[in-house]
């Protein structure tokens, strides 16, 4: 597999990786999306379908969609999802292969 | 001018702060006791001031506005950044002389790398220098490389900035003697289905190429083989330009073990006349 989803983002990469980057970096906004995530995603122009990635903790939608890997990575710790549901998401996405160092 | 006291590389990740227990304590002591190791060397060298060539994970820059490299000339560094990473909140002091002097001798030499004059520094700089147990005093000119969105700057372009940079820092009058620390890589995935399969092959073979002194055949192989080694391995640009800094200085492992549950294959070095001591490891 290539380390990238996208080599270059997707304009609806962006608008997700915007939504990750500004909830964990703006003051007050992790406060905001806890109180009301419909409310806090409709500041960006994301579809119905991607905000509801975001706000169901969709690892594996989120991966899928090409979000940088980092912003995942920072909203799942982020958001305390437990550590073995996260990288069970990522791995049910497992090819042929990827798993040769496993062990 | 300066001397180079000692040219270090090192991985880093925030498991070893936020999660550390998901390793035995027996191998956790000896990964730490690695990098205290690195410290006491690096402080043996006492330097004036310590270049940290590391990159952003997307704290200080988005894809609004991305720069491939960018030197700090700040007065000082908070840290860190992330509100998640369990790790006590610091201030690193800024050497500005040293980043501005830095900064205009590479755009005299064709680089165009983008300033920062309030940068704030992620687990990407602390973890190592936190676990090093290094003078939290000593200033700084954080450098930092874009290893994690692409498109990137290439593996080459990144030693031959390290050969730049090692030259520059020779011939700098502001301070007697200067350390760099390339912190990140070796193997590892983040947040992609094989996060926490550390391709140790490409680890032991990339160390090996380093060990035998090729910069040619190290900058071939990471270019071409980076992808087998996972998006976090990107972060390997950090020891390519640390390859180049050494200017034909011996590299040496002093620890390497691929740590799955940790997420990375971590790996420590030295370029340098002087090898740091090896670490023996849990399982030899």
């Amino acid at each position: 597999m290539s380390n990238w989803r996208q080599m270059m983002p997707t304009t609806e990469a962006y608008l997700l990786d915007k939504a990750l980057y500004e909830l964990h970096h703006k003051p007050d906004d992790l406060a905001a999306y806890n109180e009301d995530k419909a409310a806090y995603l409709a500041r960006f122009r994301l579809t119905p379908e991607l905000a509801e990635k975001i706000s169901s903790n969709d690892v594996a939608g989120l991966y899928e969609a090409g979000v940088n890997p980092y912003l995942l990575r920072a909203h799942c710790i982020g958001m305390r999802i437990p550590e073995d549901v996260s990288l069970a998401a990522l791995r049910s996405l497992m090819k042929e292969g990827d798993d040769k160092w496993l062990n | 001018m300066a001397e180079l006291t000692g040219i270090y590389t090192a991985s880093h990740t925030p498991v070893m702060l936020n999660f550390p227990d998901r390793i035995p304590a027996e191998l956790r002591t000896e990964i730490f006791g690695a990098y205290e190791a690195m410290g006491r060397d690096f402080e043996a060298g006492r330097p004036d001031a310590l270049v940290v060539l590391s990159n952003d994970h997307l704290h200080n820059f988005f894809l609004d506005n991305f720069p491939a490299l960018c030197i700090g000339v700040g007065e000082s560094y908070e840290s860190p950044i992330e509100h998640w990473l369990k790790a006590k909140r610091r201030v690193f002091t800024g050497d500005q002389a040293f980043g501005a002097y830095l900064l205009q001798e590479a755009l005299k030499a064709d680089f165009d790398p983008a300033f920062s004059m309030e940068m704030v520094l992620d687990h990407g700089s602390l973890t190592p220098l936190e676990l090093a147990g290094l003078d939290p005093d000593l200033p700084i000119v954080p450098i930092l490389f874009n290893c994690v969105q692409p498109p990137m700057p290439t593996m080459r372009r990144c030693y031959q900035f390290g050969k730049f940079l090692g030259e520059a820092i020779r011939r700098y009058d502001g301070a007697e003697r200067v350390a760099i620390l390339a912190t990140g890589g070796i193997s590892h995935d983040i947040a992609t289905p094989r996060m926490g399969m550390v391709n140790r092959e490409f680890d032991e073979t990339l160390l090996q190429l380093m060990e035998a002194g090729d910069p040619e055949a190290v900058v071939k192989y990471a270019t071409d083989e980076v992808h087998t080694a996972g998006n976090g391995a990107e972060e390997i640009r950090m020891w390519m330009a640390a390859m180049g800094a050494a200017g034909g200085l011996p590299f040496k492992r002093a620890y390497y073990k691929a740590v799955n549950d940790w997420y990375t294959g971590i790996g420590i070095g030295h370029f340098g006349r002087n090898s740091l001591p090896a670490v023996e490891t849990v399982n030899g």
